[in-house]
């Protein structure tokens, strides 16, 4: 059974915030996103930060990014978060163009908030900054379109990497030996010889 | 028998063809995949391909019967295994 897909992509990503200032600043005045809404709170949260502003920017097509900012709350970092998972955790926001991707990154450039890096992938463009908070924002754009053929692989993927996530020992060379025999399983006809020159 | 799977689009083509330089290489289709064989090793020559790193980093869909023994910025070296079939 198919079930069905009606979700409209992100409503909003919220992150707590203890620097209400720069982060204002950064969104709303560096990158030029609108701030859309705010929920004023007072006593209204549990009994260790019962006062807090709740507030959003647009980030395009009517989504937001949202940030708390709890008073009277010490400043909180978690030090022991590994450079690895502080960097795979990440918001990516999408532009259309090279030359909208370019243009945030001039507007980082100018900033305090410089860009880090700039990394053609496999199918994005992307530019990475660290925002006032340490949390990794990144800003992609097409590279190319998204085939039937990638959805294909992507979904041989996903099945070989459960497999693979059973083993004792999981490794890239099982996966592509457990997704080698999916693709000969699923396309078991002898396969045509192909002319590539 | 050592087979490497590419995903038949343009970035991932170049592999497929830069192997099939090789007599002793054949290429199939399965679905939406070429299918790269040879009775010994397959070996790829990175700068053929013309990938740039990203595409060649994320170039191989699945591999059987070999493993992948070299996989660097030069090239590609997939060596046949005993897969006890």
């Amino acid at each position: 059974m198919t079930l069905s897909h009606v979700v409209r992509g992100v409503d909003h990503a919220a992150f707590p915030t203890f620097a209400p200032k720069e982060t204002i600043h950064f969104y709303r005045d560096v990158l030029g996103f609108p701030v859309v809404h705010a929920t004023c709170a007072l006593g209204w949260g549990p009994a260790q930060h019962p006062d807090f502003i709740h507030f959003f920017f647009d980030i395009g097509q009517g989504d937001r990014l949202a940030f708390f900012y709890y008073f009277g709350v010490e400043p909180y970092r978690d030090g022991a978060v590994p450079e690895l998972i502080a960097r795979a955790r990440h918001l990516a926001l999408h532009v259309e163009t090279e030359d909208d991707l370019l243009e945030y990154r001039r507007r980082l450039d100018a900033s305090d908030w410089p860009c880090e890096l700039q990394v053609r992938h496999e199918t994005v463009e992307s530019v990475y900054v660290t925002d006032p908070n340490g949390y990794l924002i990144e800003f992609a754009r097409p590279l190319r379109a998204i085939t039937r053929e990638d959805d294909i692989d992507a979904d041989l993927s996903v099945d070989a990497l459960l497999a693979v996530a059973d083993e004792e020992r999981p490794s890239l060379e099982r996966f592509y030996q457990i997704k080698a025999e999916l693709i000969a399983e699923r396309y078991a006809e002898e396969p045509a010889r192909v002319s590539l020159v | 028998m050592t087979v490497l799977y590419v995903l038949d689009i343009d970035d991932f083509r170049p592999l497929a063809v830069a192997a099939a330089a090789d007599p002793a290489v054949t290429v199939g289709r399965r679905g939406p995949y070429l299918e790269v064989s040879a009775a010994g090793p397959i070996a790829i020559d990175r700068a053929a391909t013309g990938c740039r790193n990203a595409i060649w980093y994320s170039s191989v869909a699945a591999v059987r019967g070999g493993r992948i023994a070299r996989w660097d910025r030069d090239g590609m070296l997939i060596e046949p295994v005993d897969s006890g079939e």
